[in-house]
């Protein structure tokens, strides 16, 4: 449906989009996503023709959309992450109106407007000036007027921002049922859970290269090589499983109540802690597929790229090393948390 | 789809705008007002200066004519760059020009809209003139011809003046500053021309000083230049409606060249030529800028 190919940007010197290499397939909802900068809506505006690329190619339907802009306008329909409406217009003479530029008939517009504020719920505002219009409702007027020619993509831009909770779950339900219709959608966000939940395959942009993209799952689960496994042991500040004698021991010396012994006994504690902490360390770093071992109150996080028959490897390894596992789970990670480490490498440092 | 003939969506969608928004009546009702007090300020003064010949002398109320319509003109030249100097500036500041570019429609068509919106003012303007105009008409005994011609002039410097306003409009980012922009080349280029007449005329008078010998034909060499000022047919249409005569008859009297002599006979046709030709440039321009793959900053 959409194929773009080393497509470039420059503004000035200034390089906004670097190489970058998409294809979306029909009925697609694909997700955009990437921090403040990245390129993602200079990448839409040349994709609805608002915007030359320097250089690279975009394909709508095996239409050249860098050349035939005319034909790409009627195929795309727009929302941008900015926009207004008019003063004095109608919300029904909205439509109208930009129905008219795509040559349709008055009589045409209003059987379709129809149908569209109905989907995007605004039936009951068709008389009103469109200018008093709370945002949410202008943000999916917006939307209904972008499909106003029956595009075969929609392009949006941040539909999500400025939006509480009530209005997003709306336009997520908008874009949902439009995702039903089998229309080719491109949606970027920073609302990333969102986006995770209605998009069938995501891209990842930061400073105008395209990190990763695919379908939303797959990229969760490589998640660019970088999950994270929480492991718990069992009473890892007290018992010692190289010296199981000890616990006795240390029951005994306190009947005795001795503080100079128990202060010795805590120092031997922390001495013995540290020494497998450090042996845990090394048998886990030894482990394939591990890149980082961090130690936290009362966890270790390992940094983990290999799959679940990986992950179920690693947990069998570290069992048959003695070590007593309580807990082991696989961090769900949520694009969220994905996008920061992609887009900011090593925040957790 | 059946006829192909549409009225510009623009045009349609500017009216309907147009005819909610109070601020075409109250710029009509100034005009109006403007026109009156004008009609009145003549003939009060005529009423003084005749009464000593004794008895209203009505054929004096001719220069009601170039009054008027130069206070028309004058007027028109003020409104429409405020009129169009937010067409596109104000597009841009409220963020609908990108969407527009989205669809089908060219920029050009875009521009077109803007201007024809302002044309559908400009005629408003021109028809709450009309009973005003009327008086100097009858009184002043001026045929409806001349009423016509008018009328004529007025929508070619609407026109012209648009162009120009939709023109700054597509280069500036504030309205405001579009319709400074706007007259600021307006008086630009009535200034302009005047200087390159002047610089035409010294060079003559310098020749004439150092050889001793300069026709009066080199002299009025330069004169065409004010074919571009958009004025210019403007004062020739006035001439003749007033006086019978016209800058032809001023400047042929000097005998000069045959292309000189067209161009002064047919002055009115060919100045708005040229101005108009100007004026589709201005656009042109104005369409380029808009297009948005013109490298925007
Ligand atoms: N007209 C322009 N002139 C110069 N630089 C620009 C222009 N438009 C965008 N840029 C630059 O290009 C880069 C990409 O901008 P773009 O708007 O595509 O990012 P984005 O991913 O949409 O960001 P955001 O999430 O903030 O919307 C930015 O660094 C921006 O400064
Ligand atoms: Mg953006």
């Amino acid at each position: 449906m959409l194929v773009i190919e080393n497509l470039t940007k420059r503004y000035g010197k200034f390089l906004a989009v670097d190489n970058l290499n998409l294809h979306i397939e029909k009925g697609e909802i694909f997700g955009f996503v990437g921090p403040n900068g990245a390129g993602k809506t200079t990448t839409m505006k040349i994709v609805c023709g608002l915007l030359d690329a320097t250089s690279g190619n975009v394909t709508i339907d095996g239409v050249d959309a860098l050349k035939n802009s005319d034909d790409i306008k009627r195929k795309v329909g727009y929302v941008p992450d900015f926009f207004g409406v008019y003063d004095n217009l109608k919300t029904m003479e909205y439509m109208e109106f930009f129905g008219s530029m795509y040559g349709m008939s008055k009589e045409d517009v209003d059987e379709i407007a129809d149908g569209l504020l109905e989907l995007v719920n605004l039936s009951d505002k068709k008389d009103v000036f469109v200018d008093t219009l709370s945002r949410g409702m202008k943000q999916r007027l917006c939307v209904a007027r972008a499909l106003i020619h029956n595009p075969d993509l929609l392009v949006l831009d941040e539909p999500n921002s400025g939006l509480d909770p009530r209005a997003r779950f709306e336009m997520k339900e908008v874009l949902k049922n439009l995702g039903a219709m089998g229309k080719t959608i491109i949606i970027s966000s920073h609302i990333l859970p969102e986006l995770s939940e209605m998009c069938t395959s995501i891209g990842i942009m930061d400073k105008g290269h395209l990190i990763t993209s695919g379908h939303v799952d797959e990229i969760m689960n490589e998640s660019g090589g970088n999950s994270k496994i929480h492991i718990r042991i069992a009473d890892m500040h007290g018992t010692e499983k190289s010296q199981p004698d000890k616990t006795e021991m240390t029951d005994s010396i306190d009947l005795e109540a001795d503080d100079n012994a128990a202060a010795k006994q805590e120092k031997l504690k922390e001495d013995t802690y540290s020494r497998d902490k450090d042996r845990i360390q090394t048998l886990l770093m030894e482990q394939p597929n591990v890149t980082k071992v961090k130690f936290t109150e009362d966890e270790i996080i390992v940094s983990f790229n290999g799959d679940e028959k990986a992950s179920a490897t690693l947990l069998k390894n570290i069992i048959g090393l003695g070590i007593n596992v309580s807990a082991f789970y696989k961090e769900k990670e949520d694009l969220e948390s994905l996008f920061l480490e992609i887009t900011d490498g090593g925040a957790d440092e | 789809m059946k006829n192909r003939f549409k009225i510009n969506p623009i045009l349609k969608k500017e009216m309907v705008v147009g005819s909610r928004s109070m601020k075409m009546s109250w710029a009509i009702m100034a005009v109006s007002g403007i026109l009156t007090s004008m009609v009145v300020f003549v003939l009060l003064i005529t009423g003084v200066t005749s009464s000593y010949g004794g008895g209203y002398n009505y054929q004096s109320l001719v220069v009601l004519f170039p009054v008027l319509g130069c206070t028309e003109c004058g007027l028109l030249s003020l409104m429409v760059p405020v009129i169009t100097s937010g067409s596109i500036s104000g597009e841009r500041e409220r963020q609908t020009l990108d969407i527009m570019l989205t669809t089908p429609i060219s920029p050009f068509s875009i521009v077109l809209g803007k201007l024809w919106s302002a044309m559908m003012i400009v005629m408003m303007y021109m028809i709450a003139s009309i009973p005003v105009m009327a008086i100097a008409f009858i009184l002043g005994g001026l045929s409806w011809w001349n009423l016509l011609g008018l009328f004529v002039m007025l929508l070619y410097l609407g026109i012209y003046v648009g162009s120009v306003g939709i023109f700054c409009s597509s280069i500036v980012k504030k309205s405001i500053a579009a319709t400074i922009l706007t007259i600021v080349i307006g008086i630009g280029i009535i200034i302009g021309t005047a200087l390159i007449y002047y610089i035409g005329y010294i060079s003559v008078n310098a020749y004439y000083m150092s050889t001793g010998n300069a026709s009066i034909n080199d002299y009025l060499g330069p004169i065409p230049v004010f074919l571009f000022n958009p004025y210019s047919p403007i004062f020739d249409f006035m001439v003749r409606a007033i006086s019978n005569s016209s800058i032809y008859d001023i400047v042929v009297s000097a005998n000069s060249g045959a292309l000189f002599s067209v161009i002064y006979r047919f002055w009115i046709p060919i100045s708005m030529g040229i101005n108009l030709l100007i004026s589709y440039g201005f656009l042109k321009m104005a369409a380029a800028r808009i297009n948005g793959k013109v490298k925007r900053r």
